[in-house]
């Protein structure tokens, strides 16, 4: 028998049997689907998540260095955190360390209430050097940034968030418009572009940005930084500049280990890498899981195809009589039980990604169709059929024609 | 064409015991010959027609089937055997259900390893006086239709020998004579028949009748001519 024709008899004989064909192909159809929908849904969630990650920290060819030990986590504000970092720190990081393309000092304010007219809102309070918005890959969407002369001289302005835009100026075009933190005037020179919500589900546009040295002078009164923003040459790099940065603050402190570091170097990409990894392993998980289904559906197969041995017997009896060898009663069966798992695969992938695209525009994800989960899961079902219909078929294969023709 | 010597088939019950179904069978059966195998039930002419057609190896002696020795031959190559010598015709007719008469009548070429010859498969329907019904589920043909489609599929691959299993045990008696009028056509045409029936009308159709009582030939009888040997019980 030619493969072709072995095929076309399975076909025949599936369409015969029309209600258990149907189950079988439903059990593989299943464990497919869910396994193409996971696949599919994990990729557009993992895909979400590191996109919200970068909205939130800008690009990743930067580090952020801040004051205090490793374990004293969360975001540092001027008025609580170890007064380590200086402004000459950042000097030297940026004159000192090779492959370190800009550096950006960051004084930080959190939960201030800002006043403008008669309303009174908390935000957070951004002092930054003039490169910083630039370094993070933030926008203006109005006006313009931070400059350079700003900041050397000392100048009282801001760059605002969409949110506190809102609250505070409504429909009102915001730019020259005067905005209080404790009684000390900036003028609003400039309205970031938004950035959504963060992955805590928390607004990353109520925030105002005003010049570093304004903050450490006219506002705080201090002299030391809440974090240092490097950027990069290349973003490879990072595990080097991190070493060579932390080399050169011990010794701008006087740090010797086994003394803890006064400081926290911390590396994004690395960061999100560890994010990356838990939704990777999530997926693996869920894989798992569907690979188990699909299983079932080969466990399916496989009783569905015992049962019809033994109610076929007869045929395969008058099948060896007119000359089918074993091997062709066998690779009839095979054949047949690999067809329908095929089928089900078919079915699965399209039930699959129909599930998918429902459940990410349910959430609001961009449907991702992952091709190599598709066509993976149409040879897994393939293989299914191979691996739970040898057994079946293997015993169809011994049935004793004469028995078989005498009952 | 079919030559039995001293066939002996010894089965063994599940204890182990030995249990003899044929002794010491020995005939011959010219080409183109028409011969019932007749005998009780348990006289072993089930065994002994397995044998004949290389569903079944003897324990003793050898079988040769058209000068080749069959008796020592594997499963695989008694598979080979059986698709191109011998065709088969069963009482329950055993065709495949839902399935329509001239598939029925294709299914043994499928393992010819050649291409499936459909105009023959037609052919031999309208042999059997079915032309017009090719094309209908078996399941919609009376019993004496559906004996004539097991015999068009027995000659699908143009086999020299038809064993037939009480071809018409199950038809009444005016299909049973239909099916039989047929099977002395096809005999009359040159095809070797060995038909086992315990119905004197339907043994009536052949000329050489072989009679077996426990598992030996009791009488090996020319119809209305001389008896050619009278074997010892």
């Amino acid at each position: 028998m030619s493969l072709l024709q072995v095929l076309t008899v399975s076909l025949r004989t599936l369409l015969r049997h029309p209600l258990r064909s149907f189950f079988m192909l439903l059990g593989v159809a299943i464990g497919i689907a869910s396994l193409v929908a996971m696949a599919s849904v994990g990729e557009a969630t993992k895909r979400e998540t590191m996109r919200q990650f970068t909205r939130m920290i800008g690009t990743f060819d930067n580090l952020t260095i801040q004051p205090g030990r490793a374990s004293t986590r969360g975001m540092p504000a001027v008025n609580t955190v170890p007064p380590t970092l200086s402004f000459a720190d950042a000097a030297a990081i940026a004159t000192e360390i090779r492959g370190v393309r800009r550096v950006a000092e960051v004084q930080a304010a959190f939960d201030l209430d800002v006043r403008a007219r008669d309303q009174s809102v908390p935000t957070s309070i951004w002092g930054v050097a003039a490169n910083w918005m630039d370094i993070r890959g933030f926008e203006i969407a109005r006006g313009i940034g931070i400059t350079d002369e700003n900041v050397q001289g000392l100048a009282r302005v801001a760059v605002i968030g969409e949110d506190l835009r809102t609250m505070l100026f409504g429909d009102e075009d915001p730019i020259g418009q005067t905005i209080r933190i404790a009684d000390v005037p900036f003028q609003v020179q400039g309205v970031m572009a938004s950035r959504g919500v963060g992955p805590g589900g928390s607004s990353l546009d109520n925030l105002m940005i005003i010049p570093v040295t304004t903050a450490s002078r006219r506002l705080f009164n201090r002299d030391y930084l809440t974090s240092i923003t490097v950027q990069l040459e290349r973003a490879g790099d990072a595990d080097r500049v991190v070493d060579d940065i932390t080399g050169l603050l011990r010794d701008r402190h006087g740090i010797v280990p086994p003394v803890e570091d006064d400081f926290t170097i911390n590396n994004p990409r690395a960061s999100m890498m560890r994010v990356a990894e838990v939704s990777s392993t999530l997926g693996t998980i869920l894989n798992g899981v569907s690979v188990i289904a699909t299983l079932i559906g080969g466990v399916v197969i496989m009783s569905l195809m015992l049962m019809a041995v033994s109610e076929r017997r007869r045929e395969i009896g008058v099948r060896r009589a007119v000359g089918a060898r074993r091997r062709d009663v066998l690779a009839q069966f095979l054949a047949e039980a690999a067809l329908v798992s095929a089928l089900g695969g078919v079915v699965g992938v399209a039930l699959g990604v129909a599930g998918a695209a429902f459940a990410a525009v349910r959430q609001g994800l961009a449907p991702v169709l992952m091709w190599e989960a598709i066509a993976g899961a149409v040879v897994l079902a393939i293989a299914i059929g191979l691996v739970f219909g040898l057994q079946p078929a293997w015993r169809a294969a011994s049935v004793d024609p004469i028995t078989a023709l005498r009952s | 064409m079919i030559e039995l010597s001293h066939i002996g088939k010894t089965y063994q019950r599940g204890d182990g015991t030995p249990v003899p179904a044929l002794r010491d069978i020995s005939f011959t059966i010219a080409r183109g010959e028409f011969v019932t195998i007749r005998g009780a039930s348990g006289s072993g002419k089930s065994s002994l027609l397995n044998i004949i057609g290389c569903l079944d190896t003897p324990t003793e002696g050898s079988y040769r089937l058209n000068g080749e020795d069959v008796s020592r031959y594997t499963d695989e190559q008694r598979s080979r055997v059986r698709s191109r010598s011998i065709g088969f015709v069963f009482q329950s007719f055993n065709l495949l259900a839902r399935t329509s008469a001239l598939e029925n009548v294709e299914m043994p070429a499928l393992y010819t390893g050649e291409r499936i010859d459909r105009a023959r498969a037609r052919r031999l329907l309208e042999r059997v006086g079915l032309g017009q019904r090719a094309d209908h589920y078996v399941t919609e043909l009376s019993g004496g239709e559906q004996q004539r489609v097991a015999i068009a599929r027995a000659l699908m691959n143009d086999p020299p020998l038809l064993l037939a299993d009480e071809p018409t045990g199950n038809l009444d008696s005016v299909a049973g004579d239909s099916v039989m009028a047929l099977l002395s056509g096809l005999n009359a045409e040159g095809l070797t028949i060995v038909m086992v029936t315990h119905e004197e009308r339907t043994a009536a159709h052949a000329a050489r009748e072989l009679l077996i009582a426990d598992g030996v030939i009791a009488s090996d009888r020319h119809r209305g001519l001389a008896v050619v040997r009278e074997a010892s019980a």
